[in-house]
């Protein structure tokens, strides 16, 4: 028995576990004890996270595509294979037609050595990954406010705060850990406000729920800064000292009294007026924020309100204060942190300047593009327009989580070359020419940034399973096919890479990450020993900027077609597209099925009783789901976890997206709901439930004549 | 020479008894791990062992039912079982935990033997250690599982600061002794009035007095209401923590992995009946939906059904549900506050 402790693949929270290991073969999990976020506790996710890396689905030998059917292949076929393809592609249409998606679940090592690849070999910018779809309003709007886009704060601070504003996450479903600091504070007297229209269980905790209208949070906020300005609860020292433009921006707050606001977001007056003054007048009040305020066209503009209310009241830049964005994916901080994002080197340097392009070009013996690429959003627009011409995909399942499906998969069907590197066969994958199998978190070495800046390690506990490899050792041996010779022997190689070229990373190395919980970034040199909260004397870019933002509703408002608001988000037991977890047993026994939240009283009126079949269109496409009558959704919204392939919520969601951002409208789109009626004596047809689903393609993967592996 | 039941053993000889046991066993000791936490793992050099740590997680009881285990592999030939015949030392658990163990006894060794379990048990050697210092969270006293056992071990060690007392309670845990004659030495008059301050000194460290009987008996008495149950529930998290690390907790999933259309393998996996999933039957229908039916029944397992059905607490007051879980709904939190119950709840 040995007990193997490494961190979480699932969410931000980045709890620290062991993997129990028995003859090669992980046989458990359990918490660690000391470890500053999760402290003994996992939630469901997390004490399961062992059950999916023996799954017999795992992809254990490269496929290549053949007519319709996929054969193995050897690495060397494979890999010649891809070489040979993006080079003619290159050759043929110039870099910038391939484009390249990283993975928010791979290492900070496997996504600096893709992104290296991405720009030094195949010479394009055209770079990006899932943050694009989560985060990307964080990243844009605070990197005008502050000059840097991350939680500000430490989870560890939050059981010592006053006031905990939670705006747009369900903290206890999707951050179970960080949710359980926030009741521990609760429960020691800080005052709890949660804005969400939905009645999540952190919302039923709190002291004051104000349930706006889906994708009003801009009037929210502004009305709340009103009575902070008016009733003379703002910091005017801090205001002075560390902040511009709070002129042009008090002009625009003015307008948005309570009154006005309660209009829009069908918020009373007064709710926003107890939650402003509650949140400004404590000293230690701290604010978190998820997908419900940045998947919006107007995420950017949110995320900058969140800003401009954080400035207004100094609740910045000392412990137990801060805006805190609550990041999804395991690593999808670390991901945005080297860099695999189509405008930025690691550490947020831009590709346009010169001087950053210059320090790169040095390191890399390679003249660099100085052209941002496209976002992961437009990739798939450029792909119909016949501007990118292959894809290289490594850990994304862009056909399942991106919005518009249809649009999505036509895409994929266009593509002249697609390369997919995956643990599992994903919906993506069937469209690929190439698959190749990657290593899980149990079966190789490197790190993860969780959401508060921690980076921390994860340790090979088993062996790789079949000939699968870690995906930095699958882009280098590519690399070197294509004459770039990339040769790192093990992850901390190119950790030290990452250290030189990244300033806020100067100081992480792995022998600094062996003992105790990681090192929170930044932290610039060999001794450094982290940063706990950040912005402490002055802002990343000096002065904090106030920017005045004015509220736009959604891109596609209800109407008679369509009356219901569609939010899509997460649910509790499963995690995204669902490759991981709907091949664990007890997350998919709890939720095996896509359901739809719809609210008692728009049930009453279609009559629909609870569990029966729904038939939900939206003007993308339809799919049949389950009616969970409940009161957690107001009138008038109805809300689909996307993590189901065979009832896919992403057929029905908007493709529009936030103008800076590039991100998706994945809250607000809308949708039209009807019971579907069976007529007497005939039974629903059987819904495909992902197992079956996955056999279809499992049979696919072997080849007709063989025996089993 | 005679067998002695009583010995003491020089810590300092500690480390070459280790080193005896693990040559014919697997020996499984509380290590401390590179990250500073204590695991019960495997002992690869004999100083690392740290007995000094806080109640360990998971418990043991994962050496007796892993978390995932393969009970038998199938082909088309037949199936093939896969039982763990491995002798293993557990070394270094807590009383609570053998007392933990006891009860899984009787529930996979009763009338009906869980073979796989049987495997395991009936080749572990359990050397337990008296808890000098029980953590806040620890409630064993009065329950009858600890800190000290006067049954039930194989070995019992005591520490009495620079040597250890140790019991033998088995022909197993004697032979064991008899094997290392010179390390193990007659006790002194000192020892005994050294193993009683021990003892003294370890009861009035509890931070918590916890009497399940009472809570027991107010159940019974029907003086906990249904809403008190729902502000337990609404802060339940749904993590399985508390069943996960419960060294008491019995229930499992089973479940096939198929690698081909005709051969594959058979897994039990640990489960919880905190689940929605974990009632639902054909066709849907979920009889405990509802949060607070699942958290009720768990704490009324372990109070009412447990003594009613064999006779002793599903609980040992091991305090690892309250480290465990998210929203302190814990064995000891709640049961201290139905012990204060009136008919109102809080919060």
């Amino acid at each position: 028995m040995e007990k193997i402790s490494t961190t979480c693949p699932w969410c931000g929270c980045g709890c620290g576990l062991f993997l129990h290991v028995e003859n090669n073969l992980i046989t458990g999990v359990s918490p660690s004890r000391r470890h500053p976020v999760n402290h003994g506790t996992l939630c469901v996710k997390g004490w399961n996270c062992h059950e999916f890396v023996h799954h017999p689905d795992r992809l254990t030998t490269p496929l290549i595509k053949e007519g319709a059917a996929f054969r193995r292949a050897t690495w060397e076929e494979a890999l010649g294979k891809t070489a040979v393809r993006l080079s003619e592609i290159k050759q043929q249409y110039g870099p910038d037609a391939i484009g390249i998606l990283g993975s928010a679940k791979c290492t900070n090592e496997d996504n600096f050595v893709l992104m290296k690849f991405a720009r030094a070999v195949i010479g394009t910018n055209n770079i990006d990954h899932c943050a694009r779809l989560c985060h990307s309003s964080t990243v844009g709007g605070l990197a005008a406010a502050f000059g840097s886009g991350a939680m500000t704060n430490s989870i560890d601070e939050i059981r010592d705060a006053r006031v905990i504003f939670v705006i747009g996450s369900n903290t206890t479903e999707q951050h179970p850990m960080i949710g359980m600091h926030m009741l521990e504070a609760k429960d020691r007297g800080a005052l709890l406000i949660v804005a969400d229209p939905r009645r999540t269980q952190i919302a039923r905790f709190s002291h004051l729920h104000m349930r706006h209208k889906s994708g009003t949070d801009v009037a929210l906020l502004n009305a709340m800064m009103n009575v902070i300005i008016t009733e003379g609860l703002v910091d005017v020292s801090f205001i002075r000292q560390r902040t511009e433009n709070f002129d042009d921006f008090e002009k625009r707050v003015l307008t948005y009294t309570p009154e006005v606001a309660e209009r829009i977001t069908s918020v009373p007056a007064d709710d926003i007026r107890k939650a402003a003054r509650i949140y400004a007048s404590e000293k230690r009040a701290m604010l978190f924020y998820s997908m419900g305020i940045t998947q919006h066209v107007t995420g950017v503009d949110n995320v900058r309100s969140c800003a401009n209310l954080v400035m207004l009241t100094a609740h910045i830049g000392q412990p137990m204060t801060g805006l805190n964005p609550l990041r999804g994916q395991n690593n999808v901080q670390g991901a945005c942190d080297v860099g695999v994002l189509p405008d930025v080197f690691s550490g947020y340097q831009k590709v346009a300047d010169p001087a950053a392009r210059n320090k790169f070009e040095l390191a890399w013996s390679r003249p660099l593009s100085g052209m941002p690429g496209l976002t992961l959003t437009e990739m798939i627009d450029a792909i119909h327009a016949g501007k990118i011409r292959a894809l290289y995909v490594m850990g994304e399942n862009p056909a399942i989580s991106d919005p518009d499906s249809t649009h999505v998969k036509a895409a994929l069907a266009k593509l002249e070359f697609l390369a997919v590197q995956d643990i599992f066969p994903t919906d993506t994958a069937e469209y690929a020419h190439v698959i190749l199998p990657a290593a899980t978190f149990a079966e190789k070495d490197g790190t993860y940034t969780n959401t508060e800046r921690r980076v921390q390690k994860i340790r090979r506990a088993v062996p790789p399973e079949g000939e699968s490899k870690p995906d930095y050792e699958i882009i280098c041996s590519l690399s070197r096919l294509m004459g770039y010779d990339m040769d790192y022997r093990a992850a901390h190689e190119i950790m030290e890479e990452i250290a030189i070229l990244t300033p806020s990373y100067g100081g992480i190395l792995h022998h600094r990450l062996d003992t105790g919980f990681g090192l929170q970034w930044p932290c610039g040199g060999y001794d450094h020993p982290g940063t706990p909260y950040l912005h402490r004397k002055k802002f990343t870019r000096g002065l904090g900027a106030f920017i005045p933002v004015e509220f736009m509703p959604p891109s596609e408002p209800t109407d008679s077609e369509y009356p219901f608001i569609l939010t899509t988000g997460r649910s509790y037991f499963h995690y995204h597209t669902g490759t991981m977890c709907r091949r664990t047993i007890t997350l998919e026994r709890e939720e095996p099925e896509c359901t739809i939240e719809i609210s008692p009283a728009d049930a009453e009126r279609l009559e629909i009783r609870h569990n029966d079949p729904v038939r939900v269109k939206t003007r993308r496409g339809q799919i049949e789901v389950k009616a969970r009558v409940t009161g957690t959704v107001p009138e008038g919204i109805v809300f689909i976890p996307f993590h189901f392939r065979e009832a896919a919520a992403n057929l029905l969601t908007i493709n529009a997206v936030d103008p800076n951002a590039k991100i998706p409208e994945f809250k607000v789109c809308a949708a039209s709901l009807e019971a579907v009626r069976k007529k007497p004596g005939t039974r629903p047809a059987p819904r495909l439930s992902y197992h079956e689903g996955m056999k279809i393609g499992l049979d696919l993967y072997l080849p007709p004549e063989e025996g089993e592996e | 020479m005679h067998m002695t039941q009583t010995c003491i053993l020089n810590k300092n000889h500690l480390s070459f008894w280790l080193r005896r046991l693990k040559t014919s066993h697997e020996l499984i000791a509380p290590t401390r791990d590179v990250s500073g936490d204590i695991v019960l793992t495997e002992l690869r050099q004999m100083h690392e062992t740290a007995l000094d740590g806080p109640a360990l997680m998971p418990s043991p009881k994962e050496f007796l039912l892993p978390q995932m285990e393969q009970l038998f592999s199938y082909s088309g030939e037949g199936i093939e079982e896969t039982f763990n015949k491995r002798p293993r030392v557990l070394f270094g658990i807590r009383s609570c935990d053998l007392s933990a163990i006891r009860i899984l006894d009787t529930f996979y060794l009763g009338k009906q033997k869980d073979l796989y379990y049987e495997a395991r048990r009936s080749r572990t050697v359990v050397i337990a250690i008296a808890c000098n210092q029980p953590d806040p969270t620890c409630f064993c006293l009065g329950l009858g599982t600890g800190p000290f056992l006067k049954n039930g071990f194989d070995l019992q060690l005591t520490d009495l600061g620079d040597r250890f007392l140790v019991e033998a309670g088995s022909e197993t845990g004697a032979s064991l002794l008899k094997d290392s004659p010179h390390i193990f030495t007659e006790p002194m008059p000192a020892d005994n009035d050294d193993l009683y301050e021990a003892r003294l000194a370890s009861q009035s460290r509890f931070e918590k007095r916890v009497n399940l009987e009472q809570v027991r008996k107010r159940i019974q008495a029907g003086v906990v209401q249904d809403s008190f149950w729902e502000s337990v529930a609404a802060r339940c998290f749904e993590c399985g923590g508390c069943v996960y690390n419960c060294p008491v907790c019995t229930c499992f999933n089973v479940i096939d992995r198929a690698s081909s259309s005709d051969t594959g393998n058979r897994y039990r996996l640990w489960d919880t009946c905190l689940f929605k999933g974990f009632t639902r039957m054909a066709g849907g229908v979920v009889p405990a939906e509802a949060k607070i039916n699942r958290t009720k029944r768990w704490f009324h397992h372990k109070l009412l059904h447990w003594p009613a059905q064999f006779g002793t607490f599903g609980c040992v007051g091991c305090g690892r549900c309250a480290v465990s879980c998210p929203g302190k709904i814990d064995m000891a939190t709640v049961a201290m506050r139905i012990k204060g119950e009136d008919q109102t709840e809080d919060k």
